[in-house]
């Protein structure tokens, strides 16, 4: 494989370029940001005070790591307040796994949905880490440091939740609403530019590569815990292994979406419509300027 | 003799995964801090700089963590300053990292640096630019700031 060319300063790419960039930046960015908001729907209700802070403090986490994304899309003009609050929701990029609603007080959800979004998180960052485009690698490093107690607090939760009848049985019902949902992950966003970002080095591994790794490592550990993937049973002599999983109808990557993150979207940007704003703005005024 | 809390103790517990190095079925006391490497070139703490550039680390050097009563500096949050005469006048250009991505005071630390380099007497204008790499860890804490912090009650 021929090496690969380091890209250029933001103000210096080709048209072409710059659209690789974004699209592998919106991935990771609205991922981020929408799977936090959901996780914060949990603060003050998750199952015991420690799982409360930990899930708490993995939205923050996410939050973080939205910010130092959608940072690096700012570099074309645009403001944070545009590529938050005033993006219209139907150009949200997004895996549709983040932005399920989660049923009441069912905790079996966000547990499963954070093993397998932080297991994906995981591949997906790794296959940054050589990016051809250096304000992206850059910032690969920090993130996985603060990524690893995620799956730790995401799968040990698992076990636990697997030990008994009951309590498995939400988490086998909760991973055969998730699991089309957690494929998204790795859909594309449109087939030409996600190819372009491969041949442009901006990641590593193509998406496919990485749903195949992905699935060596979930499918194995969820059947260990005696949950099953129906869908990925698929007869070893073919070797096409998991091509034939299904996709739901909206993979958000392509920007089409479930229902629920239309209601989503009008929750945490009510306050900001409601109050009229056209752009992030103080509530106080800064005491130096008095 | 055995004590009441025997009872509860399992009798076999994995012990992998755990940073703990007592023995299973022992309570985890405590989280020992020594994650993280020691880089060559950062941080920087303005050691033998000069005029200007002096006088924006004696204000670096001024500035605390939120939390913590302990410089940015010390804390290991700076990784350059350079002072250039440009056509814009004499601009301070510091490179700063935080310990953490989802730091909540991130603008409020960054107004803050900005305005005080700026009101520097030489100073025209301060571009401050948040790098994340290399990671901040531990081992960029100074001498000085590991004394602040131990005195501030923090086990490091």
């Amino acid at each position: 494989m021929a090496a690969v060319e380091e890209l250029s300063e933001p103000d210096d790419l080709t048209a072409d370029e710059r659209e690789a960039v974004q699209h592998q930046l919106f991935r990771l960015a609205d991922d981020e940001f929408v799977v936090a908001e959901r996780y914060t729907e949990w603060q003050v209700k998750a199952p015991t005070l420690e799982s409360d802070l930990a899930f708490s403090n993995i939205a923050q986490d996410e939050l973080g790591h939205a910010r130092l994304w959608y940072d690096l899309l700012q570099d074309w003009g645009a403001e944070e307040s545009e590529l938050i609050w005033e993006r219209d929701p139907s150009e949200w990029r997004h895996s549709t796994l983040a932005e399920l609603p989660f049923d009441e007080g069912d905790w079996a959800d966000p547990v499963l949905r954070s093993y397998l979004y932080d297991v994906a998180e995981d591949i997906q960052l790794r296959a940054l880490q050589d990016s051809s485009y250096p304000r992206i690698r850059d910032r690969v490093g920090k993130i996985l440091g603060e990524e690893d107690y995620h799956r730790e607090h995401a799968a040990n939760w698992l076990e636990r939740l697997c030990e008994e009848e009951e309590s498995r049985a939400r988490v086998q019902d909760a991973l055969d609403r998730l699991f089309p949902h957690a494929l998204t992950l790795f859909a594309p966003t449109d087939e030409a530019v996600e190819e372009r970002i491969d041949e442009l080095g901006i990641r590593s591994e193509p998406l496919v590569t990485m749903r195949e790794e992905w699935l060596d490592e979930v499918i194995p550990f969820l059947e260990s815990l005696g949950l099953s993937v129906d869908d990925a049973e698929l007869p070893e002599q073919y070797d096409v292994h998991h091509s034939q999983l299904e996709l739901p109808e909206h993979t958000g990557r392509d920007q089409s979406h479930t229902d629920a993150w239309f209601d989503l979207h009008d929750d945490f940007t009510h306050t900001y419509q409601e109050l009229g704003r056209t752009s992030a703005e103080r509530i106080m005024k800064d005491p130096d300027d008095e | 003799m055995s004590n009441a809390y025997d009872t509860d103790i399992p009798d076999s517990v994995d012990p992998v995964d755990d940073d703990c190095v007592e023995p299973a079925g022992e309570a985890c006391a405590y989280t020992e801090y020594v994650e993280g490497e020691a880089y060559d070139d950062v941080p920087a703490t303005g050691e033998g700089a000069e005029g200007v550039e002096r006088d924006v680390w004696d204000t670096l050097y001024e500035i605390e963590d939120p939390e913590m009563p302990i410089s940015i500096v010390d804390l290991g949050l700076i990784y350059g300053v350079s002072v250039d005469d440009t056509d814009d006048g004499t601009v301070a250009t510091i490179d700063m990292t935080l310990t953490y991505s989802g730091c909540p005071a991130r603008d409020m630390l960054q107004d803050q640096t900005q305005e005080a380099v700026e009101d520097v007497d030489g100073v025209d204008r301060a571009d401050l630019r948040l790098v994340w790499s290399p990671e901040w860890n531990l081992e960029l804490v100074t001498e000085q700031g590991e004394q602040d912090l131990r005195d501030f009650g923090l086990s490091i």
